[in-house]
């Protein structure tokens, strides 16, 4: 047998290890029954996780990759302001652990008998969080004050007394008041969960245990995660990709990678990407991270467990200033969305040309399609073509990377809204082909029943997604109006009787045919 | 002689369980026989010829089937045709977007039940507001044209907005009956009349998948069972409700998942004979085990679910399946921690113990190494090979560097650790604390991990029923007969919608049809939200009054209500017959062997303190340090956690 690190017990590291997912888990099922807006509840756009006392994080429940390994920055930015034990902390400040402004975290000190003994964390994507236009994704922001309130970590409660000082500042900048306040109140019962489930935890097991039985699992993860590194040991590989325009020009940003394995460590060197622009596709380095990590994850078994012991095996690189290393005051809005989807697309393909086996490039993007009109606004996603690999074809229709929200249905959206569905179809024919296919995109055509106006902030309609191993790259994406070929990026006055269409990109195909 | 023998039958993947229940005496019976996959049938009748089964007796039979759950896993049913909207005809294949696994980016969804290439567009077009796109009867002709040309052996019909105008799609199913005789149509808007067109598609196509089969499968199983001189079966649907073969034939998708819905029945009945009212159930098999919830003595019935990939949003008693079993295999992973599962020995070669050529330990080894599973007594034909499951689990424990004590130990924590999350996670998620219910574990596998299992959820009261190992065919014989109508409503709970709802309320009782009792249900939300709670209702109440229970039950389930209009989306309606009154009762001389604690099934009072184990009749039970269980008056045990 080999020497395992003390504190190691190999027959309690899986039980403590459910132990802590079921308690992150429960905040996330707290979050959701709670949670007022569509976003949270039905998409699950929102992560939970538990921190021991040091800051790393022992568990997180992830309904989508974009949070993973991006929460521990929070409650980074937090431990930074001193926090006394029991306090509650809320932020959305790319340049102080947040992502983008309507990812709200609260962020709660679990404290036992004065004693700080924890964390419990809870990202949420609010539907707004005011700023130039609603949804707080404006497009053509250039600076993050357009793009709604900013929140560095301030205490929003302690213990159970909300702040009401800080929260009513907080309403006060937001278009939806009521929805926000009932979403904040979810997090802040889905915090109250983790506290209790810790705090029950350690008093069943003894505080001792559980606190070497924490060391013990994260290190056992990163080993897990070395182990699989050490398998490709000695390999690098680079790639470069970009995004198709900022939202105000349409000018490339590019993205570089080198990555190298070696000594079980994982280095991811951005060297080579676009300074930050102008526009909002600027992202902080939390995103770089979390696409590192979910890259990573998916070299790896399903049932690894969720923390920091991933991140711990990898080393990023990332000039400061640059596009996923963004700083104040650059817009990020769109860095979440759509720089994520390309940080983890050059990723792959560096995995790739370092050869190892990974999945041909999906469709890259999430396809934000955003409708508004007097009294309404209905934003969504469109799913599309995953690139295929050596072990099958690509799934069609559905969200690749970062991304797994579902849809919206065609009744429920023309019930709710004045836009009517002429059509929703799998787009055939446009997975790249190969000895095994990409994944096909997705056809929607929206007819507006009433003038409004669409914001598309869309990617891979210059760029396709890119084929491995001599298979074919997929079809870029499309958006016409009326027929009509319309910008990746626009935001469009609709009058009655107006069809925009989304043709989203397929994935591209493995091996030559 | 008079018929006074109810009897449940469940089809399990390796054994048939039979129950026969006297329903003057309260005494019951059980029979076993192994199951035979070609047709299920041929177990049941091998089963009904039991001695326990006197078949002059039998007044009444009751079935729970996995005809339909093994037809949508082996993808073994009906050819269908679709017949979908003009733009609409994808709806299969685009699921709801969301893909199979989020890191194994290769995993796909399973194949949908019907092929691109067996879908037929319809030019026509409902929306919200009305029909803004006529279907003309040559665009109906057409449609049955091209139905003829693919030959299919039934046609599904699902058109947008369906549940509220059902107009085109019964103008077209006559045009295709007209056009093609003989063959079967099945509608959307009688299948699921309820927005939300790829789920109400998806549960129409898996019903002309399944309908075909089922209905072959039941009439052969009454042609052999009136050759015994029985009455015909019943078979119990998803929703825990029993319905006779000829009805169970057209609502095929309804019976998807009829053998899990008896097991949570089962132990309801034994919740209300003990005098609780809520509770967790645990039913644990060779490789999987089912968590259900008892709420007020009654399953929990929900729409929606998923089977074999297919989504099927009918009525269904929750039942959440977990893979870990008496059969899940110990391993040591990459980073050097022991693994329980998801692996499993199956029913072949099956545990070490079993000397069935199995090599690696499993947990049902672990209890044996550990001193639970005694070799002396082990049913079903099979020898224990002790020393061989003692011997693998000590060459795991040597690998970790422990003793095989520890190692055993830590292998059967480490399958409650898995098991309790689920417990927890239908709870919690329902708004319900699990240390407010009991605890009802049966199953081969339950009564060895109840203790274990309530003690890491904080539970204080286990029961273990009788007939532990074969409680779903208990739960099928006490099935009462049921009748469910659906029909979706789409309005607002005020005082315009009462004469609809009065409206509905008749038509769909007319519609269930049958004797009993009707009851309904009410699927509501807050205008905005994509999620129904299910509101209990009936035409005495106004739209008003169910606004306000929607509002008290979202506060009690989620902790808020809201200042929102109140939409009222579906009702369901269920009407019940009279389940058969059977009290259970220990009988028969005591056959209690305080020294060995052997349950022999009969008369007995005794109370036995942990740490024990005590041998049931079909299982074993484990009664940890801290517990006393005392011997229940209808069989079955209660167990407490003292202090």
């Amino acid at each position: 047998m080999t020497t395992m690190p003390s504190g190691f017990d190999p027959l309690r590291l899986t039980v403590f290890a459910n132990a802590v997912a079921m308690i992150a888990e429960e905040m996330g099922s707290v979050l959701e029954r709670g949670a007022l807006s569509p976003n949270i509840r039905e998409r699950r756009d929102a992560s939970c996780a538990l921190f021991d006392a040091q800051g790393q994080m022992i568990a997180q429940a992830a309904h989508i990759p974009v949070h993973l390994g991006a929460m521990p920055e929070a409650v980074r930015a937090v431990r930074a302001r001193s926090p006394g034990p029991g306090d509650v902390f809320l932020l959305n400040d790319p340049n102080h652990g947040g992502s983008h402004l309507p990812d709200l975290t609260m962020v709660e000190v679990i404290a036992s008998e004065g004693v700080t003994v924890g964390y419990a964390a809870v990202r949420a994507h609010h539907a707004d969080v005011g700023g130039m236009s609603p949804g707080s994704m404006p497009r053509g922001a250039t600076e993050l004050v357009q793009e709604g309130l900013i929140v560095p970590p301030v205490r929003i409660a302690t213990g159970d007394a909300w702040n009401d000082d800080v929260l009513s500042l907080v309403l006060a900048n937001v278009r939806t008041p009521e929805e926000r306040l009932g979403d904040l109140r979810a997090q802040r019962a889905a915090c109250a969960a983790g506290r209790e489930g810790w705090l029950r935890l350690r008093e069943r097991d003894t505080p001792e245990l559980v606190d070497a039985a924490s060391v013990a699992l994260l290190d056992y993860t990163e080993r897990c995660v070395r182990a699989r590194l050490e398998t490709l040991g000695g390999r690098s590989g680079t790639a470069a990709d970009a995004l198709e325009g900022d939202g105000v020009s349409e000018d490339d940003v590019p993205v570089c990678v080198r990555l190298t394995v070696a000594n079980g460590t994982l280095e991811v060197d951005f060297t080579g990407t676009s300074p930050m622009v102008a526009g909002n596709v600027n992202a902080p380095l939390a995103v770089a991270r979390a696409a590192a990590v979910f890259v990573l994850r998916t070299l790896m078994p399903d049932d690894l467990p969720t923390n920091d012991g991933i991140a711990r095996a990898i080393r990023l690189i990332a000039p400061e200033g640059s596009a996923v290393n963004a700083r104040w005051p650059a817009a990020v809005a769109a860095g979440n969305v759509e720089m994520s989807q390309r940080v983890t697309d050059t990723l792959f393909a560096a995995f790739a040309s370092a050869g190892v086996e990974v999945p041909a490039q999906g469709q890259g993007t999430m396809n934000n399609v955003t409708f508004g009109g007097r009294g309404w606004t209905f934003y969504e996603t469109l799913g599309g073509g995953q690139g295929a690999s050596a072990r099958g074809p690509g799934p069609s229709a559905v969200h690749v990377g970062m991304s797994n929200t579902r849809n919206t249905p065609i009744e429920s959206l023309e019930h709710a809204y004045p836009l009517r569905i002429d059509e929703y179809a799998l787009r055939a024919g446009s997975g790249g082909g190969g000895t095994h296919g990409g994944g096909d995109g997705v056809v929607r055509r929206y007819r507006a029943l009433e003038a409004c106006t669409v914001t598309l902030v869309t990617e891979r309609r210059r760029h396709a997604p890119r084929g491995a191993a001599g298979g074919g790259d997929g079809a870029t994406g499309q958006n016409l109006l009326n027929g009509t070929p319309i910008p990746a990026k626009c935001r469009l006055e609709l009058k009655a009787g107006d069809v925009v269409s989304v043709l989203t990109p397929g994935g591209g195909g493995w091996g030559r045919r | 002689m008079t018929r006074t023998l109810t009897v449940g039958i469940d089809v399990g993947g390796t054994f048939t369980d039979l129950v026969a229940v006297d329903h003057e005496t309260g005494h019951a019976t059980a029979a076993k026989v192994l199951t035979t996959p070609d047709d299920q049938g041929e177990g049941v009748a091998t089963a009904l010829r039991a001695p326990a089964v006197g078949e002059a007796q039998v007044a009444r039979i009751v079935h729970g089937t996995t005809v339909v759950t093994n037809m949508l896993l082996e993808r073994k049913g009906a050819r269908v045709v679709l017949c979908a909207t003009r733009g609409a005809t994808d709806l299969l294949q685009l699921r709801r977007q969301e893909r199979a696994a989020l890191y194994d980016l290769a995993r796909d969804h399973p194949a949908p039940l019907v092929s691109r290439r067996d879908v037929i567009a319809v030019c026509e077009r409902i929306e919200p507001q009305g029909t803004t796109h006529t279907l003309t009867d040559t665009a109906a002709l057409a449609v049955a044209d091209a139905v003829a040309g693919l030959a299919p052996d039934i046609v599904a019909i699902s058109l947008l907005h369906a549940y509220q105008d059902p107009a085109h799609e019964k103008q077209l199913a006559r045009a295709i009956t007209a056009r093609v005789p003989g063959v079967a149509v099945v509608c959307s808007s009688e299948v699921l009349p309820e927005i939300r067109e790829y789920e109400r598609t998806a549960t129409t196509v898996a019903e002309a998948y399944a309908r075909p089969g089922v209905a072959r499968y039941l009439s052969r199983l009454g042609d052999r069972v009136s050759a015994l001189g029985m009455p015909l079966p019943g078979v119990v649907t998803s929703s825990g409700g029993m319905r006779t073969a000829l009805e169970a034939a057209e609502g095929a998708a309804s019976l998807a998942l009829s053998g899990p819905a008896g097991g949570v029945a089962g132990a309801a009945l034994v919740v209300r004979a003990a005098g609780f009212s809520n509770a967790l159930s645990i039913d644990i098999g060779g490789t999987s085990a089912d968590v259900g919830l008892i709420l007020g003595g009654q399953p929990l019935v929900e729409a929606g679910g998923m089977v074999a990939g297919v989504p099927i949003a009918l009525p269904r008693v929750l039942v959440e399946t977990v893979s870990a079993g008496g059969g899940s295999l110990g391993w040591i992973d990459d980073g050097g921690a022991l693994r329980v599962g998801p692996r499993s020995a199956g029913a072949r070669p099956g545990p070490v113990a079993f000397g069935q050529g199995g090599t690696q330990p499993t947990v049902t080894d672990a209890h044996v190494a550990a001193g639970h599973i005694r070799a002396s007594r082990f049913g079903a034909g099979i020898t224990l090979h002790a020393d061989a499951a003692r011997q693998a689990v000590a060459e795991l424990a040597a690998r970790l560097g422990v003793s095989p004590e520890r190692c055993a130990g830590a292998m059967i924590e480490t399958a409650d650790a898995e098991m309790a999350r689920a417990l927890r996670r239908v709870s919690v998620a329902r708004g319900i604390d699990p240390r407010s219910c009991v605890l009802v574990a049966f199953g081969g596998g339950g009564p060895l991990h109840a203790c274990g299992l309530a003690d890491r959820l904080g539970m204080t009261k286990i029961l273990v029923p009788p007939f532990a190992g074969v409680l779903s065919a208990l739960g099928l014989a006490v099935a009462p007969e049921q009748r469910v109508a659906l029909a979706s409503v789409m309005t607002l709970a005020s005082p315009g919608a009462d004469e609809t709802l009065v409206r509905l309320a008749r038509d769909t009782e007319t519609r269930a049809g049958g004797s009993g009792v009707a009851s309904w249900v009410l699927r509501a939300r807050f205008r905005g939200q994509g999620h129904e709670l299910e509101v209990p209702w009936n035409p005495e109440q106004n739209a008003e009054w169910l606004g306000r229970s929607f509002g008290a039950l979202h506060q009690a389930r989620y902790g808020f209500t809201l200042d929102a209009p109140v939409e009222l989306v579906s009702m369901r309606c269920t009407v019940s017959g009279q389940a058969p009154g059977v009290v259970l009762q220990r009988h028969g001389p005591s056959a209690w062997d305080a020294e060995q604690l052997r349950d022999g099934g009969g008369m007995l009072d005794a109370t036995v303190r942990g740490p024990s184990v005590i041998d049931l009749p079909d299982a074993t039970l484990l009664v940890s340090d801290g517990w006393t269980a005392h011997a229940l008056p209808m069989g079955g045990w209660q167990l407490e956690r003292l202090g």
